[in-house]
């Protein structure tokens, strides 16, 4: 149903929960996404000014920690609908992605010790599916498409010009 | 080249090598176990890290809660993204939505941090967005209103 427009106070506030309810819950979730990693970037550089990358990594880990209680609590509610055949593999990707995801967030940070801006950092950085797109070419063979090709030209002038 | 520079390219490159390596787990295992697992390896790091470098004692309290917010706000929105995907929201649209952080993040730092952009980093900035965007879109994947 579309929303119905109103100019009494009372079908006012209705409306808007109406409208909220109406917004599709992966659109929320983006936002919220948005909103939580756009933040991370503004408190990595206030951090930046007092603390060393390798105990920031100490802290940052104590703070995914509450997450990770309830994450694990969730894998063992889902425990019995889970397949098992190929998860030590599984478990080994995952392993290793949080490994170099560790060592890229001390590089990060580095970054905004070293006297990089935010405001440039978190750009460039956000650049990174271009290494992705490219291990995919070389690595698993996979064909690109033109706009990701244009992307991953568009990315070089970025990196170009944010380092200017 | 700047010091910063080389480090946040470092960065982007192991951040690259993730997308392959988080494809290759979430292809065998739920995306819950292997952002458990994901979370191990950071406990696993941060024991070596304890290891091997000395952490700074002391730290004032702004800087504490900075970082550990840091550890939260990054966990969570990894949390999030997933939760948009199971959602129902199409990986092309969801992947490039999310790929605008750092819009965020420009905005936030000229606003409260006072930082400042040359003419030339601010068209980077947006050049890096647009890539951004466009390297998430999967090859013939049509964006539909």
């Amino acid at each position: 149903m579309p929303p119905v427009c109103s100019a009494g106070h009372e079908r006012g506030p209705v409306n808007a929960t109406n409208r909220w309810k109406s917004t599709p819950r992966w659109l929320l979730w983006s936002l919220l996404t948005i909103v939580l990693w756009g933040t991370w970037g503004l408190v990595s550089k206030v951090a930046s000014a007092g603390v060393d990358a390798y105990s920031n990594q100490l802290l940052y880990t104590a703070g995914i920690l509450p997450l990770m209680v309830f994450v694990a609590w969730t894998v063992h509610r889902n425990k019995a609908a889970e397949k098992r055949e190929h998860r030590t593999a599984g478990v080994f990707w995952a392993f290793l992605t949080g490994i170099l995801g560790g060592v890229g967030n001390i590089a990060f940070f580095e970054a905004l010790v070293k006297g990089g801006n935010a405001s440039v950092v978190a750009p460039v950085t956000a650049l990174f599916p271009m290494v992705t797109v490219l291990l995919a070419l070389v690595v698993l063979r996979e064909r690109l498409g033109r706009v990701q090709w244009l992307g991953l030209g568009l990315a070089f002038v970025a990196i170009y010009l944010l380092s200017a | 080249m700047h010091a910063w520079l080389g480090f946040a390219i470092l960065a982007l490159v192991l951040w690259g090598i993730t997308g392959v390596t988080q494809k290759l787990s979430t292809n065998r295992i739920s995306s819950e176990r292997s952002f458990l697992w994901f979370c191990w390896a950071m406990v696993a790091l941060s024991g070596l890290v304890l290891l091997l470098v000395r952490p700074h004692s002391a730290l004032g309290i702004v800087v504490v809660l900075c970082s550990v917010a840091g550890g939260a706000l990054n966990g969570l929105g990894a949390w999030t993204s997933f939760r948009a995907l199971e959602s129902g929201g199409k990986a092309s649209i969801v992947i490039s939505l999310i790929s605008l952080y750092p819009l965020l993040t420009v905005v936030l730092a000229v606003l409260l941090l006072h930082e400042r952009l040359t003419w030339m980093q601010s068209a980077g900035a947006v050049t890096a967005i647009a890539a951004a965007i466009l390297l998430s879109l999967e090859p013939n994947s049509k964006v539909e209103p």
